[in-house]
């Protein structure tokens, strides 16, 4: 019996991490296609008109959501571009500091030399209770379901809460959170707000399909690889890049492990063939 | 230039803690375990005891007086608590699962139900009138779609002289609700690589302020 050659597991993962850190640090720009449903969101985000309110909302656990944070960053800094305005509703426990982290990882707040002024282009609203009646709730009258915002301001002191009444403000609802269904069935299919989902990669092809529910409502990008198409279109190398860059590296990594080991394997056997020859002699 | 912020530090450690199984069993790999469980457990209860104080801050005003009503409501639901007094935990609970399920089960019916039969309905409607590409994608929706939906509704079928095509047509639609869970498969690997390269990223970008 020919003894295959042992390669610990742990090895493989050292080398994968060491593919992912280093793309992290030095992007390696590997090739990729802009998807059409990318373009989509791009195009839709590109025909909104200066001042239109934009909301990132929904719910689920921040390292779940991570994924999404690419599209969610480029889409940010793309609305900061054009001067529209973004009011972030949680409706999960961690996605205050989930949307918190996308609005700063973006670094389009003043404070970083962007445009942006919080509570006059964007508020962070708190961590809002009570599933989908709650969001029906905010969707008809956001005072009656929420009177702060995330730091105890009231809402009538936020200059943008002034424009921001209930669900007829809305301009487009974009989540980067894996609970998207509740934002599909009270938000688009009820009533009629278009919605951008930055979805993880599980979640794709689940989303997908709403997009022949409510044709041209709904818009979807694919995980880290739409993230990165969109940075593409913005301009610049960020989160979903290097993401990209990482899988592609590792890939090709898993893929000469693949063969070193095949190769190994093989020689092995035939030195044990000729040696089983040389004792029959 | 590298960060000073010890958050930073502290986030790129615990993120290196979690990676750590995969090496194997390892006390670095525990502690991130266990910072993480405790540290959700008290952002919880953080978060929750925030809540309250801002939810509750315009009765407090004397601005929405009604509140009260879901101040009595909740106090009411920690009953379950007390065995003795558990009765009045299900006023809250039945309330609160009447009206969820009554404004969820409208919408549902509309966009899930009512909503993919018309989007398949409009599919079949267009069909010929696609390019070739498209035509193909809408044949294939409409046939997996149909085929799935006799295998899940007549996954036990009355014998006979049917039997056999709908047997068929079920096979069918077995093997489309297979492909589906692999393309689910599929895309689930990529979300957790995405997700692994994604945080090792916000760690190594923070840490070295790029």
């Amino acid at each position: 019996m020919v003894k295959v050659p042992e390669l610990k597991s742990q090895y493989i993962w050292i080398v994968v991490l060491i593919a992912f850190v280093t793309t992290a640090v030095t992007p390696l720009g590997a090739p990729f296609k802009i998807f059409d449903t990318t373009q989509e969101v791009y195009n839709f985000v590109e025909s909104l008109p200066k001042g239109s309110i934009v909301v990132m909302g929904g719910s689920t656990v921040f390292a779940f959501d991570l994924e999404s944070s690419a599209s969610m960053i480029a889409c940010i800094k793309h609305m900061a571009r054009k001067g529209l305005r973004l009011v972030n509703i949680p409706l999960g426990v961690e996605s205050v500091q989930y949307q918190k982290y996308c609005t700063d990882a973006a670094r389009v707040d003043q404070k970083y030399g962007g445009p942006w002024k919080y509570g006059v282009d964007y508020v962070q609203l708190p961590y809002i209770p009570g599933g989908d009646p709650a969001l029906v709730q905010l969707l008809t009258d956001v005072r009656s379901a929420v009177s702060v915002d995330v730091y105890g301001t009231s809402l009538d002191q936020l200059p943008i809460m002034k424009d921001f009444r209930s669900y007829k403000n809305i301009a487009l609802w974009t989540c980067p959170h894996w609970g998207i269904t509740s934002i599909f069935r009270f938000v688009t299919g009820e009533r009629g707000i278009a919605t951008a989902h930055f979805a993880q990669a599980a979640a794709y092809t689940g989303s997908y399909g709403y997009r022949t529910v409510f044709p041209g409502l709904v818009y979807v990008t694919n995980g880290w690889i739409g993230g990165a198409g969109y940075e593409k279109l913005m301009g610049y190398a960020g989160v979903g890049t290097a993401a990209n860059d990482g899988y592609a590296l590792a890939s090709a990594l898993l893929l000469i492990f693949t063969v070193l080991g095949n190769v190994t394997m093989l020689s092995q056997m035939r030195k044990e063939e000729e040696k089983e020859k040389v004792e029959v002699k | 230039m590298i960060s000073t912020d010890p958050w930073v530090w502290l986030s790129a450690f615990m993120t290196l803690c979690s990676f750590m199984l995969l090496y194997g069993e390892h006390p670095l790999f525990r502690i991130g375990e266990y910072t993480y469980t405790a540290t959700v457990v008290a952002h919880s209860v953080v978060t929750g005891i925030d809540t309250f104080r801002l939810r509750f801050a315009p009765l407090i005003a004397g601005t929405q007086p009604f509140l009260i009503v879901s101040l009595i409501l909740g106090f009411m639901s920690l009953f379950v608590a007390w065995r003795k007094y558990a009765w009045l935990a299900s006023f809250p609970m039945a309330i609160l699962i009447g009206v969820g399920t009554g404004v969820t089960i409208r919408s549902l019916v509309m966009t899930d139900l009512i909503g993919n039969i018309r989007a398949v309905l409009l599919e079949a409607n267009t069909i010929l009138k696609a390019d070739p590409g498209t035509q193909l994608g809408y044949m294939v929706r409409i046939v997996f779609t149909l085929s799935a939906l006799i295998y899940l509704l007549f996954t036990l079928f009355i014998k006979g002289p049917l039997s056999k095509p709908v047997a068929y047509i079920s096979t069918l639609g077995k093997y489309g609700i297979l492909l589906y869970f692999g393309i689910t498969v599929g895309n689930a690997w990529q979300q957790h690589s995405g997700l692994a390269v994604s945080a090792i990223n916000r760690a190594i970008r923070q840490l070295l302020g790029l």
